[in-house]
Parts: structure tokens; C-alpha cells; sequence
């Protein structure tokens, strides 16, 4: 998958404002995704549903979602991931 | 602070303490003897305590409105918004007097009303793993119990977004999910105020949201942005927000 960082950003956010009714001022890279952004663990299985769903990717299997506490690390995350599928193609 | 407000905070105050006491202490060792199935004695017993706070927002409030929207056969799970602590006794204004409230877990620390909830079964959002949520739900739906939650999590005005664990579970157990919409309360009692304002109050619950009615990985996301648009239309033609 070819996509750029800022491409991974816009996508991200504006699948995140739609799903769980976020403002723009809420997704800043520093936020936490537990304690500023509200999502509890119910909300942390969605996103990772929604994301999949987004970017066509398996985010579930083989990867520890834990580590990921800010938006920040989301998006480095979810680049990680396209990095490896371009990789294995 | 105007002389209604005070008056509204003395009859409240002494009036509702009184008859939570009164009720209390007349039905508690009844209670401790008798639970019921389940703790279903004492979910009527909330019930009872309901009606007489109920009595009292009544008498404090400015006007007073209940619309009782059909209601399917069988037990529900019931969605409602939630702006003030006076919330909590709003679904007893419909006659549900069997229901099983999942709320945050600090209520259960609460001198006596702990007491009384962990009698009834209630269930704390906060520590209760999911499974054995879902399970005692399950057991809760066959004991004829209607399930309330406030899905936006915490008192918030106006309404905040709404959260999908309660989608989750009328769908895990095949309910429909009655949207409750309260209106009011609010301006009467907001978070953090210690003083009963005089307020319009207006309790609606509308059309029933059904499980088979949304499909996919995101079902439960979806039915709950439904049920919350069906809240906020309603008490918006309402003016109530």
C-alpha cells in the first residue's frame, strides 16, 4: 500500500471524526486516546474495525495494539503497517 | 437565586430524603429477609423510591410533560440521554418496574443506595468484565428485566456522543433498544448544582430501534448514532435543547 504520512493523517482523522463524532480540535497528535479523546476499550475495537475497514488492511492479527496510547501513535502505527504490506508485495 | 429555587431545594431536600428514609427503613429488613429471584424485590422496591422522587421533581418542576411512545412485547433495553443525577428515576414515569440499571461504579459506594443497588442486581459498568456482564444481562432478560443505560457515559448537556457498549448488548442479546428522551432535568438539577431550579420538564420515550435493522462489523455504531439522532430530533421539535 502506497500512501503517504499526511494521506494516513487525513484518513485517519476524518474516519474518526465520522465514527465517533470527534472535532477537529480533539485530534491533535499529542492526544490520548483513552483520557482525551474518550474511547474506552469497546470504542478501541471499533477503531481498529473502522481503520481496517478504511485502509484494507488486517490491523488485528499478528500486531500489539496496546502500545498505542496517542494519536501519534496511531499514525505511526497504521504507516508501520503499510511500510511492511509494500514490503511483502 | 430566586425564592422558587430555594423553596424547590427545601421541598426536595427534606421531602425526598424523607420518603427515601421512610421507604427504607420500613421495606429494608423485608428486603434482607426476602430479596426475591434475583434481587427482583429489590428492583421494585427502586421502583417504589422512583415514584415518589418522581412525585417531587413533579411539584418543583415549571410544567410537566410524559409521552409514552408503543412499546414492543417483552424486555427492552432502554437508551436515554443524561444531563442531570435526577435522571436516574425518570424510567419509573413509564410503569418499568423491574429494570436493571448498568451504571458507573461509584454510585455503588454510596452509603445505603450501594446497598440497595448491589440487592437489586445492578450491574457496575466500570468494573464488571464484558462477558460476565453479558451473562447476567442474559439472566436479568430472562427474569423479565428491561435494561437501562445512559450511553453518553456521564452527565453531559447538551448531549454528548452516544457510547456503543448498550448497542453491543441489544444486539448480543437481541433486544430492541427503546430510546428514552428527558428533557429538562438539566436546568432543574445540572452536574454540580446543589440548588433545584424550576424547569420544563418533558419525558418521551419514541419509537423502538430494532437489532435487525443494522448489519455489519459496526452495527452497534451505527444503532447507537440512530437512537441518539432520535433523541436529539425529538427534543429538538420539542425545544427542549
Amino acid at each position: 500500500m502506497n500512501i503517504s504520512k499526511e494521506e494516513i493523517i487525513r484518513q485517519t482523522n476524518e474516519a474518526l471524526k465520522k465514527e465517533f463524532e470527534l472535532t477537529d480540535a480533539q485530534l491533535t497528535p499529542q492526544a490520548n486516546l483513552k483520557d482525551d479523546i474518550g474511547l474506552d476499550s469497546l470504542d478501541a475495537v471499533d477503531m481498529v474495525v473502522v481503520l481496517e475497514q478504511k485502509f484494507g488492511m488486517n490491523i488485528r492479527q499478528g500486531y500489539d495494539l496496546r502500545s498505542i496510547v496517542t494519536l501519534q501513535d496511531l499514525y505511526n502505527f497504521i504507516e508501520k503497517i503499510a511500510q511492511e504490506s509494500m514490503q511483502n508485495k | 437565586m430566586c425564592v422558587r429555587t430555594f423553596l424547590n431545594t427545601v421541598l426536595f431536600g427534606v421531602g425526598a430524603v424523607l420518603w427515601l428514609a421512610v421507604t427504607g427503613l420500613v421495606a429494608g429488613p423485608f428486603l434482607y429477609l426476602w430479596p426475591g429471584k434475583n434481587g427482583c424485590n429489590a428492583r421494585r422496591f427502586v421502583y417504589v423510591q422512583a415514584k415518589g422522587i418522581l412525585f417531587f421533581m413533579r411539584l418543583c418542576s415549571r410544567s410537566w410533560r410524559v409521552e409514552r411512545g408503543p412499546r414492543p412485547q417483552g424486555p427492552c433495553v432502554v437508551a436515554a440521554n443524561h444531563a442531570s443525577a435526577l435522571d436516574l428515576y425518570t424510567v419509573a414515569a413509564f410503569g418499568y418496574d423491574n429494570v436493571l440499571y448498568i451504571t458507573k461504579g461509584w454510585v455503588f459506594k454510596l452509603p445505603f443506595f450501594g446497598k440497595v443497588m448491589r440487592a437489586a442486581g445492578y450491574i457496575d459498568a466500570e468494573t464488571t468484565p464484558p462477558q460476565q456482564m453479558l451473562d447476567r444481562c442474559r439472566q436479568a432478560v430472562k427474569d423479565g428485566c428491561d435494561i437501562v443505560l445512559f450511553p453518553q457515559g456521564s452527565r453531559k448537556n447538551p448531549l454528548a456522543r452516544f457510547k456503543s457498549g448498550a448497542f453491543y448488548l441489544a444486539i448480543e442479546l437481541g433486544l430492541p433498544v427503546i430510546p428514552l428522551a428527558i428533557g429538562g432535568t438539566g436546568k432543574m438539577l445540572p452536574s454540580g448544582a446543589l440548588w433545584l431550579r424550576p424547569a420544563d420538564i418533558l419525558l418521551g420515550t419514541l419509537g423502538a430501534v430494532y437489532p435487525a435493522d443494522f448489519t455489519g462489523p459496526l452495527d452497534h455504531l451505527e444503532m447507537a448514532r440512530e437512537v441518539k439522532k432520535r433523541i436529539m430530533d425529538y427534543l429538538q421539535k420539542e425545544h427542549m435543547l
